[in-house]
């Protein structure tokens, strides 16, 4: 009875909700891609652990690329070297 | 592996033959002036590699265009959020059908299921603020959008890491 209706939920919402054959392969997929997932998990990763595992990546990720820019900038802007000018050479002109 | 390295190497193509553009537009830039065009042209850059055309791609296309022109009025830099502002569940057709769901579901409220459901709807919610046009992608893409996306941070950032560790080294190597 329950899962009469937990279907018919399931399909109003499927719209909405990230269904499990999706989260499996987003899984495995993302282990191969990341080692770092592949040691910690089992084969029964939640969902929500994927999704959350994943949004952190990219946050981390997007937080190194900002710290990255923000080095870069302050190295071609150092004038006071020979090796500054040629890194400057390399990138800007 | 050897797809990535190949995205690497287009990547670093792209990004430098941008951050020269950039140069050349400007001279003269103040230090945050400068981080923006390094992390706009790192942007576009990744989004132009493997031609493919994904959702995020092109809405990271938009989004640095529209930074670009707001580049040089750093005061400004807030405004490409203004775009996003879409609320789309308030009509009142979403609201009574909100309701409704409720009410067949205060029994199961505190199944485990439920409370599962709830965070992965939570999560995929935050998934889609972290993409670039996320917004806009059903769950039918999101996956496949997601992995993409992933792949191509991860090359611009390994590009960008080895780069600058190397570039600081040269500049300023450590003391014998």
């Amino acid at each position: 009875m329950s899962s009469r209706r937990s279907r018919s939920r399931q399909t109003s919402s499927s719209s909405r909700n990230i269904t499990d054959d999706q989260i499996h392969d987003l899984v495995s997929k993302l282990q191969q891609l990341l080692p770092e997932i592949r040691n910690r998990s089992s084969d029964k990763v939640s969902a929500s652990r994927v999704l959350q595992e994943t949004c952190n990546y990219i946050r981390s990720l997007h937080r190194e690329v900002d710290d990255l820019s923000e080095r870069l900038s302050e190295l071609l802007a150092t004038t006071d070297s020979a090796q500054a000018a040629i890194i400057r050479n390399l990138l800007m002109q | 592996m050897r797809n990535l390295s190949s995205l690497k190497q287009e990547f670093l193509r792209k990004w430098i033959k941008g951050l020269r553009k950039y140069n050349s537009q400007k001279k003269n830039m103040n230090l945050l002036e400068r981080k923006k065009a390094i992390k706009l042209s790192a942007d576009l850059a990744m989004a132009s590699t493997r031609n493919k055309a994904t959702l995020w791609r092109k809405a990271l296309v938009a989004k640095t265009s529209i930074d670009e022109s707001n580049k040089n009025d750093i005061s400004t830099s807030s405004q490409p959020k203004k775009i996003r502002k879409k609320l789309t569940n308030s009509s009142p057709l979403c609201r009574k059908r909100r309701r409704i769901r409720t009410v067949y579901k205060a029994k199961e409220r505190v199944e485990a299921s439920f409370i599962a459901k709830k965070m992965v709807q939570k999560r995929t919610r935050k998934l889609k603020s972290l993409l670039p046009g996320g917004k806009s992608m059903d769950e039918a893409c999101l996956v496949d959008e997601t992995l993409d996306y992933i792949e191509s941070l991860r090359a611009q950032v390994e590009v960008m890491r080895c780069l600058v560790t190397a570039s600081e080294l040269f500049i300023n190597p450590s003391p014998p």
